[in-house]
């Protein structure tokens, strides 16, 4: 059986990793490649530029022309358009997050050869619970960090609630750090800035206790792990968490590997003597956050904004079961990298590249 | 970490403690609303209320007349043979307090410390200055005679005072602090069990030398810095932050020392934060201010462990820890 993929946000940090993978596949014959961004451009035959947007409606801004051959070639949905932005508001949030979503599903009911439907969401749905989440759970009243992981949880409710009508796995992420292989950074994302605020010295402290888990992944598996519950092991009505679990590392031990990191890789930086963030609880984090926001000037609120919409997260201490998800991969050989062993590689690429500011490293073309 | 140099067994057997504090503000107490009247203020006043200030302190005289007029106090009030003091001690976080300056250029030479000892007929007292080290100044200069008096056998007194008078005009807000004016006097006596210092920690961070050009970076890293030489304070004197009867703050905002508690695990309520408001911050005088006034109201037992954290530009962290 052969596959024609619509991609949506393919120029996103996780898009632009998922499309060549499809695109080496034998069976895929074809993909679409939805993208609001003016200049696409892929050196695979396979794959089809098509501009559009999940927030323009039902039809996701596909001209008329395209949108016969894309509705009749479609087996295969990647919804991966989201707004990450931490900061947005709920509104913003939920113009993409959730209404995009409506609308991919009701394009998808559109489809006669639809065969699956694989929506990206977050481990962060489980917005403040703590402890273990296991991949099937989501119904919560625990409350939420930021606007992103709340409509991110909307999106899931209306996901399972089409679950009857159409053929829709979820696949919840933790962080994506960057590549296990080279380092490289796609796009720059909120834990990025903020280890580019802990270097400046401007991250006085984050929420937490020492113990508490950072679940990051590597873009390759990631992508490999969409990938592979996409096309070939797709379980309708299924949720799968493609996260670290009990291998994250935790607080104590991320503050450490960084700092780590960046004597290695910027000898220089030992003589700044620039202290590691303090864990504290989360009211003396938030009353700092106040008082920045109050009394400093931009740099430093600007630096507090980057932070306070999601290390409070931290604050709410959780493991993510990965027990399906990892059977599943490690069934078809696809191992998660050890964090421990490529999170100083991202962290050099990014002291390096000055945050993918002076372009990339000798060697450095990752995903 | 830079660590004060240890007297080890020494300093248990001979102990050095704190007899004596005396100290005096700037005559002139001017409202929040007043300094933010004559544009003395960088943040409204209402945000500064809001951070626990009240007013300031401001003086017409010169830093070195409040420096003699504290030592004279504390004199005065002891009545100390001035030929017991072995050694005096003079810290002023800016270089104008550092100089009797006439228009004759070379009277940078004419430096207050020696002026101090010859007009308070201190005959017997060596002299030092204790400079750039912002509101450091005097607990370093506490550290320094202590460790002056162990050094020297026959040394029995030594005697340690800061001044700062900001020049007139001068914008009274600091990083978001509101500044005073003032002196104090601290008298260090060999084989006084009273206010023994237990331990002491200082680390200076270079990369922030530049106070203007690193506000942002010296607001972030003061926290955690300021967390770190607590908790190593603590350590070296054997203690946890549960054994701290009482917290001698520098009166910087209370908002940031709300904070600071969260960070190192101690209770508001062991936190001497009275003279915040109405004193402000008098530059390196405060936490000795507030061990006397501490002292007077009765708020402290023997025995008590008292804890003194200060922050000064340059940039220093410091924190010591007494037994009163």
């Amino acid at each position: 059986m052969t596959h024609t993929v619509l991609i949506t946000g393919a120029t996103g940090m996780l898009g632009q990793a998922l499309v060549p993978l499809f695109a080496r596949r034998d069976d895929v014959e074809a993909i679409f490649a939805l993208t609001h961004a003016c200049e696409y451009s892929d050196s695979s035959c396979k794959v089809t530029p098509v501009r559009g947007d999940v927030i323009s409606g039902p039809a996701l801004g596909i001209t008329p022309e395209s949108m016969r051959e894309i509705l009749d070639r479609t087996s295969v949905i990647v919804h991966a358009a989201a707004n990450t932005r931490f900061s947005a508001s709920l509104n913003e949030a939920r113009s993409v997050n959730l209404e995009g979503t409506k609308n991919v599903l009701a394009f998808a009911s559109r489809c006669p050869r639809l065969k699956a439907f694989v929506a990206l969401s977050t481990v962060h749905v489980a917005g403040k619970r703590t402890g273990i989440i296991y991949e099937e759970e989501l119904d919560h009243t625990s409350g939420f960090v930021n606007s992103y992981e709340q409509s991110k949880y909307e999106a899931e409710l209306l996901l399972r609630e089409s679950m009857s009508a159409l053929p829709i796995s979820v696949l919840r992420l933790s962080t994506v750090l960057g590549s296990s292989t080279t380092g490289e950074v796609g796009q720059m994302a909120a834990i990025h800035h903020a280890l580019r605020l802990y270097y400046n010295s401007l991250a006085p402290m984050i929420p937490g206790e020492p113990e508490s888990l950072v679940d990051l992944i590597a873009t390759e598996y990631a992508a490999t792990a969409v990938e592979h519950f996409a096309v070939g092991h797709f379980h309708a009505g299924r949720t799968f968490h493609i996260c670290g679990g009990e291998n994250a590392l935790t607080l104590a031990r991320l503050l450490e590997l960084t700092r780590e990191a960046f004597l290695c890789y910027r000898p220089s930086w030992r003589k700044r003597a620039i202290e590691m963030p303090a864990i504290v609880d989360l009211p003396t984090f938030e009353l700092f956050a106040r008082s920045a926001e109050e009394v400093g000037d931009n740099i430093l609120r600007n630096s507090v904004a980057i932070i306070k919409h999601f290390v409070p997260q931290l604050a709410y201490p959780k493991i993510f079961s990965d027990v399906e998800c990892t059977c599943s991969l490690q069934a078809k050989g696809l191992p998660n990298p050890s964090v421990q062993e490529f999170y100083p590689q991202v962290v050099r690429w990014l002291v390096e590249s000055e945050w993918g500011e002076i372009g990339t490293l000798a060697g450095g073309a990752g995903v | 970490m830079a660590r004060a140099p240890d007297s080890g067994q020494a300093n248990s057997l001979v102990p050095v403690g704190i007899s004596a504090i005396q100290y005096v503000l700037g005559s002139d107490e001017i409202s929040l609303e007043e300094l933010e009247a004559r544009g003395m203020l960088d943040s409204p006043a209402a945000t500064l209320s809001e951070f626990g200030f009240s007013s300031a302190r401001l003086s017409r005289e010169s830093s070195y007349t409040l420096a003699a007029a504290a030592t004279s106090k504390l004199l005065g009030a002891t009545g100390v043979d001035r030929t017991s003091i072995d050694a005096l001690f003079y810290a002023g976080a800016t270089p104008s307090c550092h100089a009797v300056v006439t228009s004759d250029p070379r009277s940078a030479f004419n430096y207050p410390v020696a002026q101090l000892q010859y007009e308070l007929e201190l005959t017997r007292a060596t002299a030092f200055g204790v400079s750039q080290l912002g509101c450091l100044g005097l607990m370093a200069s506490v550290m320094l005679a202590r460790d002056f008096l162990l050094s020297n056998e026959n040394a029995s007194r030594a005697l340690c005072v800061s001044a700062d008078v900001l020049p007139a005009g001068c914008k009274r807000e600091m990083m978001y602090n509101v500044i005073s004016d003032g002196a104090c006097a601290v008298l260090l006596e060999k084989k006084c069990g009273r206010n023994r210092i237990l331990a002491y920690r200082q680390i200076t961070k270079g990369y922030y030398w530049d106070a203007i050009a690193r506000k942002n970076e010296i607001t972030a890293a003061y926290f955690p810095t300021a967390r770190n030489i607590v908790r190593d304070a603590l350590a070296d004197a054997g203690l946890d932050s549960s054994d701290i009867s009482c917290i001698l703050p520098h009166n910087v905002s209370l908002r940031s020392w709300e904070i600071l508690l969260g960070l190192i695990q101690i209770g508001r309520e062991k936190l001497f934060a009275e003279n915040i408001a109405k004193m402000a911050h008098v530059i390196a005088a405060d936490n000795w201010i507030n061990l006397q006034a501490a002292t007077e109201t009765g708020k402290l037992c023997h025995g008590d462990k008292l804890l003194l954290f200060t922050f000064g530009f340059g940039a220093n962290w410091a924190c010591m820890v007494l037994e009163h």
